[in-house]
């Protein structure tokens, strides 16, 4: 079985079709940034991109996902022009807000904002609730992560300005 | 460490003492009137880092590195608290290390400073802080007098800035740190004379908000986690679960579970089945293939735990008795209530995970614990090797709350390496979790009080009941010297010196559902009694909740502290002023390992469920080392109160936790999230307690003023209307 995560190929042996995402990334793969919380779909910290969409890692059989582009929270910076990684405007805003304590459901949250931010550019801070109310944070950081994704979502209107 | 680092050869035994004479001292809220033995106890369990051995040699906390970057080796775990960045700015403020180039790491149990405390009770930096300033101090005092060597001048002309060595009115003569530290050879000169430490006032580091050490490695998604430790050939291992609380193996057998896909082992002992697999999912799905009997174990409901959890009058050990409370309840105007708090779960959204790899030379641990050096204890003592061969290796933790001190992933995880020879992982699932963890306590709490006409208070007395949260982690024997447990009366003494006679008494109450510690302890549960009934004898005696508080406030320092964040808490939210439409405001106060706490909650009711909008919170932590982490303890622990306020419980039925996964157990989201607004209000010149103070008033503000919207007195957690 193939899989297409940040733009790359994987080879990940199809040992059982109901074997989820999370696991593969995690024990396979060694993506770890992808975290387990809950593996019912509550708590969101595993969030992950599926075409663009924010999608639950512990409920997704990775079989259905043959053909998928998948994004992970490592694929979230691009590497810049000196070879740096590039941080996604939500991680520079999570960063420059000083958002996370523990930071284990932060991946989650950043993946998130920035599949939020991709279908709308511009959310009011009622849609950054309506988005993000279903990824838990038990450091309590909400008031910080919605500062961070409004703040991000100024950061991307500046610069993809004509 | 590293070859980069000051051998430590220079260190004599003797020099440490002058560090250690001006050490770490006790610190916390001690109840007045408390038996001397208890006392003296009660003391132990309120010392923070207790310096011992090589603590505070400088070399064994700091590497200095070629580059002229500084690892800090630190000996306290980092779970979201930002405590990393607190001691790095504490060091660098001595060291005279830009920013920049400061790193913290933690300490293994065989790399950096020892530490068999753990990371708990809001006292790392209390604890760390005059320390980690003289080991800082007397490590620049170091390098100084080897760059003086190093450039043929005397000690007395070479000035430590920003990393570097100069030679005063020499403008070319400079070393950089790393410099200094490569071109040393032979051991290293111990200054003399302690080192001077810096005024307050010269303070460059110290009190900014300098941005968190960790937080970049965690927003790339590097894994730092205990459930993200790898090694090449690792298996995965899982524990068979009991039924029920109580419940242990009567017999176990193998059954098909080795036959199933990926095992590797299957290992049975008197008092376990565990299997290790090739996948985490193989592993969990053999373990239905194992042939188990259990006994049959608890059958407790829940009425039963409410009744266990009953003040008996008169009953339990007093840890608090100033005046002379029996001749003067009777008098006046009587008052009387009770409230409750329930069982809760810790929550972190990391689950207890470890790896472990057996070999025989050694053993190495990889965890995220608060309690590295109990946790090295309790595998050597399951592998039953020798302590030495264990090294422990504190990972991030992916929330803590007082849940990771608990050893079993890691057991679990070492005795299927040492079967298989392979590294083993162990990560619980949430419903491992929820169902065999440790849980926070239930209380309950009776208050009585005599309100004279004037409208003071003449007597208060709080009784309460509490499963156990120390008592379960120490012997038996400490806890009978103790009588009650000071980690369930934490926060449970009355605080306001102008009533002339206060009395508190703690009952012990031995529940068949484990509990222990949870984030700050029993101080929500005693605060939301305490300032719920306070706020019940404001009403009684018709007056305003701030000017009643004021007025029971002594004269003495604790008293100003209180006044100062009420005042400042007050007057930020408005209190006095009417509140917008719909909404109303209460007030608290708590003061918890030394900090001062007041709250304002500004609520409505929004089909029929309270909601919270806005909490104001000024605090006195004393010195502040950064204020937009201590912001963000603020911000942090008022949320994970509030879940507790407004949603948390756990139940049981039949012998059995009910929740078995979020779906049972919500806790508050963002849409549930009120604005907060933090003042820091302290003058002191030494840090207090920040990581749990600033959940104490939560409960019982919200209550309060849910109370003056509805005229309903919400006595049960979580609040219900």
């Amino acid at each position: 079985m193939k899989l297409t995560i940040n733009d790359r190929e994987y080879e990940v042996p199809d040992q059982n079709p109901h074997r989820v995402l999370l696991w593969v990334l995690r024990d396979e793969l060694g993506l770890v940034g992808t975290r387990f919380g809950c593996g019912a779909g509550i708590c969101g910290a595993c969030t992950v991109h599926v075409n663009g969409v924010a999608t639950r890692a512990c409920l997704t059989p990775a079989s259905t996902l043959t053909g998928a582009r998948i994004r992970t929270v490592e694929g979230l910076s691009t590497p810049g022009p000196d070879g740096q990684p590039r941080l996604h405007p939500v991680q520079r805003a999570f960063l420059d807000a000083q958002v996370a304590q523990c930071g284990w459901c932060m991946s989650g949250q950043m993946m998130s904002a920035a599949a939020l931010l991709e279908h709308n550019p511009s959310p009011t801070p009622e849609q950054v609730v309506e988005a993000m109310q279903n990824n838990y944070c038990r450091c309590g950081t909400y008031c910080r992560i919605k500062k961070a994704v409004l703040s991000a979502a100024q950061q991307l209107a500046q610069e993809t300005k004509p | 460490m590293s070859d980069a680092v000051a051998t430590k050869k220079g260190w004599r035994p003797s020099r440490r003492q002058f560090l250690l004479g001006l050490g770490v001292g006790g610190v916390g809220a001690l109840a007045l009137g408390l038996p001397a033995i208890r006392l003296g106890v009660a003391r132990a369990f309120d010392k923070g880092f207790t310096p011992s051995g090589d603590s505070l040699d400088p070399t064994v906390w700091f590497e200095v590195l070629p580059d002229d970057r500084v690892r800090l080796h630190l000996p306290k775990v980092e779970m979201g608290q930002g405590i990393h960045t607190a001691l790095a700015q504490i060091a660098a403020e001595e060291l005279e290390v830009p920013w920049e180039r400061m790193e913290a790491v933690h300490a293994t149990t065989t790399h950096g400073p020892v530490d068999n405390r753990g990371t708990s009770g809001s006292m790392t930096v209390v604890g760390l802080y005059q320390p980690l300033r003289e080991a800082a101090a007397t490590l620049r005092e170091m390098l100084r007098a080897e760059a003086a060597r190093q450039l043929g001048v005397p000690a007395s002309s070479v000035v430590a800035a920003a990393g570097t060595l100069s030679v005063r009115e020499q403008p070319g003569k400079t070393l950089r740190y790393g410099e200094v530290v490569a071109k040393h050879t032979g051991t290293w000169e111990v200054p003399e004379q302690p080192p001077a430490l810096k005024p307050a006032k010269d303070f460059q580091v110290i009190g900014k908000p300098m941005p968190r050490v960790d937080l970049e490695a965690k927003l790339t998604g590097q894994g730092v986690y205990g459930y993200d430790q790898r090694l090449p050939g690792m298996l995965y291992g899982a524990t068979a679960r009991p039924p029920r609380l109580g419940s242990t193996l009567r017999a176990a057998r193998e059954g098909k579970a080795r036959q199933q896909p990926g095992v590797v082992e299957v290992l049975i002992g008197s008092d376990f089945a565990s299997v290790a697999a090739e996948s985490r999912e193989q592993a969990h799905a053999a373990l239905a293939h194992l042939e188990l009997e259990w006994t049959r174990g608890e059958s407790l409901q829940q009425a039963d735990v409410d009744a266990r959890t009953t003040v008996k009058d008169g009953a339990g050990v007093l840890v608090q008795d100033e005046g002379d409370v029996p001749e003067h309840l009777g008098r006046g105007k009587q008052l009387s209530a009770e409230y409750r708090t329930p069982l809760a779960a810790h929550a972190h959204l990391e689950p207890q995970a470890a790896l472990v790899e057996v070999k025989p030379e050694r053993v190495r641990v990889w965890m995220a614990t608060q309690s590295p050096g109990s946790i090295r204890k309790q595998v050597a003592k399951a592998l039953e090797r020798d302590e030495e061969s264990v090294e422990l290796v504190p990972m991030y933790l992916g929330g803590g709350f007082g849940r990771r001190l608990d050893a079993h992933a890691a057991i679990e995880a070492a005795r299927l390496s040492r079967a298989t020879g392979r590294p083993v992982h162990v990560g619980w699932t949430r419903a491992e979790e929820f169902r065999h963890g440790f849980f926070r306590p239930p209380t309950h709490h009776v208050l009585k009080a005599s309100l004279e006409e004037s409208g003071r208070v003449l007597a208060f007395e709080h009784q309460q009941a509490s499963g156990d949260v120390l008592f379960s982690l120490i012997p038996e024997a400490a806890g009978v010297v103790l009588g009650a447990d000071p980690g369930s009366w934490r926060g449970a003494t009355i605080r306001y010196a102008a009533m002339p006679h206060r009395r508190t008494r703690a009952q012990r109450v031995r529940l068949p559902v484990p509990t222990a510690t949870w984030r700050g302890l029993g101080l929500l549960a005693n605060t939301f009694a305490l300032e719920g009934f306070m706020d019940e004898l404001a009403h009684a005696a018709g007056e305003d909740p701030l000017a009643f508080r004021l007025k029971h406030l002594g004269d003495d320092e604790l008293g100003r502290r209180f006044r100062r964040v009420l005042e400042a808490a007050a007057k930020q939210a408005g209190w006095g002023t009417p509140a917008p439409e719909g909404r109303a405001r209460g007030l608290a106060c708590s003061v918890d390992m030394n900090t001062v706490v007041a709250q304002v909650a500004e609520v409505s009711v929004d089909n029929g469920r309270p909601r919270v909008h806005r909490v104001t919170c000024a605090v006195d932590c004393g010195l502040v080392i950064n204020p937009d982490g201590a912001t963000a303890q603020v911000e942090g622990g008022i949320m994970m109160a509030l879940s507790s306020t407004l949603s948390e419980r756990i139940t049981l039925e039949d012998g059995r936790v009910e929740a078995e996964n979020f779906y049972d157990y919500p806790l508050l989201t963002m849409r549930d999230a009120p604005d907060i607004d933090t003042l820091l209000v302290g003058d002191g010149d030494k840090p207090l307690g920040m990581g749990e103070p600033p959940m104490g008033p939560v409960a019982a503000a919200v209550a309060n003023a849910l109370f003056t919207l509805t005229g309903k007195r919400l006595r049960t957690l979580p609040l219900k209307l």
